[in-house]
């Protein structure tokens, strides 16, 4: 079983459950919302899909001159089309295109071993989920933590400073912020590793079942392994988290000043209760359902810092393998890989869609 | 909305026309009542307009403020800043004429002048080489003179120095830190200009050089022009096709918008970079390409607040009695519904410049934006990242430039906003 199977069955089992569950026990309207919202999915992946479509073929640029170089003769250029299907006409490209990313079916990579791309993938992604799942914990937990904190100490120091952290944070060049963080930790002060995922000697220890080193060396109960992926995992995920945390700060600010000018919590508030408690208690609960959207979002933000990221530090995710590729002048990898991220937004965000719909009983259709 | 009108819950009669007063205000006006923006005062605005246009000056006139060409050759790699470029550099006294190799030469039956320089140094044979150039310039010439120095050797710096400041040899060849560290002791003495064909600044370079010699503060200033370029023409394009597209959509509603909407809303979904990265890849490295990539990104940026508002305006009033009179329906978007879409127009257009600027030179770090030749941040990153190990001035300052440019839009768009529309004043 390769590790994306598992990882897909580890995440869409539970998922689908759940959704089942969900769907059975709701309402009527609720039903009708979680069905519309996916019927609305299907297209958003056809358009994002024609969009890599139209990027990859359509565009001036020639991808198979350019993989074999000054030396390729016409006649490779012809064999090499003639193999990718890129001599027939562009409209039945675009049919064979969508039945094959349709069945999942990428292709085999025109570099190094002509690997198929889903088995180059499936190394790389949990990699992938492995960054940007600890990078949004972070994110939202700064986000609210410190988005609250300002509301309530609304116009006095802490919310400008919270203010000014997150404009800072937003002009923040991410690849920036990662090499900074690489000369502070790595370079100067040397207490954490600025490169890849694993120690390459302890990693030849390590039993690679899901590919997710975190979740591989707790269940090998391989503890050195366990020490050196967090100590790796630290750098990329403070820069990828703090990065996404200026919006989160934001966004959860605002919501909770407008939460605090409600009637029931000017109620609270005469009913005696203490300002923490209305603060922490009261408003965050209902701030918390737009800064659930929000996370959706966010998701094009995470992926596209994820890339650059995983460039800096070398992790060898899907990010990375998308800068390599392109410099390999790998196509099918290429367009395979920008497929999977636009498969990947649309997936995200009709789940956190179908998720604000069940916390909110006031969105339906 | 006047700004004080939360904290009034005693409505004074004078707030009335005080109110009304303040709908009738200039721009300039509101720019100064409006002062709890960011909870700090109207100043945070104006500091990131006077940078906003300090950055224009910048990019209009780098010549002037660079010291040297972004491309140009100027020293030893890797100086840190501040570091002197330990180049050989002609030591003479301080009343002498002779301030260059060339100035000591002399027509071609006079008395050879004598450079002193020290036993084994590198810089003896460099002075030796150097000068045979020369001279072999001067013959093809043809005017007379030759450059034919006679090469007197001292054993140590002290030596050399008393040597020309006796007026033993007319003029001495050290290194400039050699010579730094004794001048004190020779204070006739003055170094004058590189023998070889790096440039000898005597206050070293304020930012470094980078791995091929070239000064670093120059590079910045340069690349300032490249990332405004790519910031003002992308999000231009992006506006001249987005705004349209989003007025017609909201005014003509039906399968147009329709199917206008969930394009867009699949472009706004999908991970710009990413698609920045294809666009690129597939079109190659050029200027122009990232351009064009990153106006792609942003145009249903423009067409979903361009469209929303539309929508809302559609509904008004104003707009009923236009088309009562018979206003046709050109007339009607045009000048009824636009003129109410330009501040948010202005508003996301700054944001929007900052966003890809960062998106540009994300590009360029990524190897993907412009090609090497070019001075531009994210390249200049993308080459210092790596000498990490060695030299951090080469990934801090440009970094820092682009956080700069980026927070002064950002933060002038911010202000905009408040401006605009104090009701969201608190956001």
């Amino acid at each position: 079983m390769t590790p994306i199977v598992l990882i897909v069955l580890m995440i869409g089992i539970p998922s689908l459950i759940l959704l089942l569950y969900i769907f059975i026990k709701g309402s009527m309207g609720l039903r009708r919302y979680i069905l519309t919202r996916i019927g609305l999915t299907l297209p958003m992946i056809f358009v994002l899909a024609t969009l890599v479509f139209v990027v990859m073929r359509v565009l001036p640029g020639d991808p198979v001159r350019s993989a074999l170089g000054p030396k390729g003769t016409p006649e490779m250029v012809e064999h090499m089309r003639e193999n990718l299907g890129l001599n027939r006409p562009l409209i039945e490209q675009y049919g064979v295109f969508l039945m094959d990313m349709a069945s999942l079916d990428f292709g085999k990579s025109l570099i190094g071993g002509h690997r198929p791309i889903i088995d180059e993938m499936s190394e790389r992604f949990p990699a992938t989920l492995e960054l940007i799942v600890p990078a949004s914990i972070l994110a939202l937990v700064i986000g609210i933590v410190g988005g609250t904190y300002a509301a309530s100490k609304r116009k006095a120091a802490p919310d400008y400073l919270l203010r000014i952290y997150s404009v800072v944070i937003y002009s923040l060049p991410i690849f920036w912020f990662g090499l900074m963080l690489q000369l502070l930790f790595g370079v100067w002060w040397k207490i954490l590793p600025i490169s890849g995922r694993i120690d390459p000697v302890i990693g030849t220890s390590l039993h690679k079942m899901t590919n997710m080193y975190l979740i591989d060396s707790l269940l090998s109960a391989n503890w050195p392994a366990l020490e050196s992926v967090a100590l790796h995992l630290v750098l990329p995920t403070v820069t990828l988290g703090l990065v996404l945390s200026g919006v989160f700060v934001r966004m959860t600010r605002i919501n909770v000043i407008e939460t605090l000018q409600a009637d029931y919590i000017a109620a609270a508030r005469a009913r005696g209760i203490r300002e923490r408690v209305v603060v922490y208690g009261h408003a965050l609960k209902n701030a918390m359902i737009p800064v659930i959207t929000l996370i959706g979002l966010q998701v094009a933000i995470l992926l596209a810092g994820a890339v650059l990221t995983e460039t800096i530090f070398s992790w060898p995710g899907m990010g990375g393998y998308l800068v390599q590729r392109i410099s390999a002048r790998d196509y099918t990898a290429v367009q395979s890989v920008i497929t999977m991220f636009a498969l990947l937004v649309a997936l995200i965000s009709l789940a956190v869609d179908i998720i604000y719909s069940l916390l909110d009983p006031r969105v339906r259709y | 909305m006047p700004p004080t009108e939360e904290k009034n819950t005693l409505v004074k009669p004078e707030t009335e026309t005080w109110k009304s007063d303040m709908e009738r205000v200039g721009f300039v006006r509101r720019l100064f009542m409006a002062r709890n923006w960011y909870g700090a005062d109207w100043w945070f605005v104006a500091i990131s307009t006077v940078m906003v246009f300090a950055f224009i000056f910048v990019a209009l006139f780098p010549g002037l403020l660079a010291p040297f060409k972004f491309d140009q050759v100027v020293g030893t790699s890797f100086l840190a800043p501040g570091e002197y470029p330990d180049v050989p550099v002609l030591i003479v006294r301080s009343e002498s004429p002779v301030e260059k190799l060339l100035d000591l030469a002399v027509p071609a039956e006079a008395i050879r002048p004598t450079v002193g320089v020290i036993q084994g140094a590198p810089a003896a044979t460099a002075v030796n080489e150097q000068s045979k150039t020369l001279d072999a310039q001067l013959i093809s010439e043809n005017k007379g003179l030759r450059l034919r120095p006679r090469i007197e050797r001292y054993v140590t710096v002290e030596e050399l120095m008393v040597a020309i400041d006796t007026g033993l040899v007319q003029a001495g060849v050290a290194n400039l830190k050699e010579f730094d560290a004794v001048a004190s002791s020779y204070p006739s003495l003055h170094s004058g200009a590189s023998i070889t064909s790096e440039t000898a600044s005597a206050g070293g370079f304020r930012m470094g050089t980078n791995d091929i010699g070239q000064d670093v503060l120059s590079r910045l200033i340069w690349g300032t022009r490249v990332a405004l370029i790519v910031g003002f023409s992308s999000s231009s394009i992006s506006l001249l096709l987005g705004v349209p597209l989003g007025l017609m959509a909201g005014y003509f509603g039906g399968s147009f918008d329709r199917l206008l909407s969930l394009l867009m809303d699949s472009l706004y979904a999908f991970p710009g970079l990413i698609l920045a990265i294809a666009i690129t890849a597939v079109l190659g490295p050029s200027i122009y390409n990232v351009i064009v990539a990153i106006a792609v990104l942003y145009i249903p940026t423009y067409y979903r607040i361009v469209r929303g508002q539309t929508l809302a305006v559609k509904e008004e009033v104003y707009i009923e009695a236009a088309q009562s009179i018979g206003a046709r329906r050109g007339e009607i978007l045009w000048k009824y519904i636009y003129p109410n879409v330009i501040p948010s127009i202005a508003i996301v257009f700054s944001v929007n410049v900052a966003d890809a600027i960062l998106t540009g030179a994300g590009l360029s770090f990524l190897g993907l934006g412009m090609p090497p030749t070019i001075a531009d941040w994210g390249i200049d990153l993308a080459r210092g990242q790596r000498y990490i190990q060695t030299a951090w001035w080469l990934i801090t300052f440009p970094g820092i430039a682009i956080m700069l440019v980026v927070l002064a839009f950002t933060m002038m768009g911010e202000g905009l906003m408040e401006i605009y529309n104090p009701k969201l004043r608190e956001r």
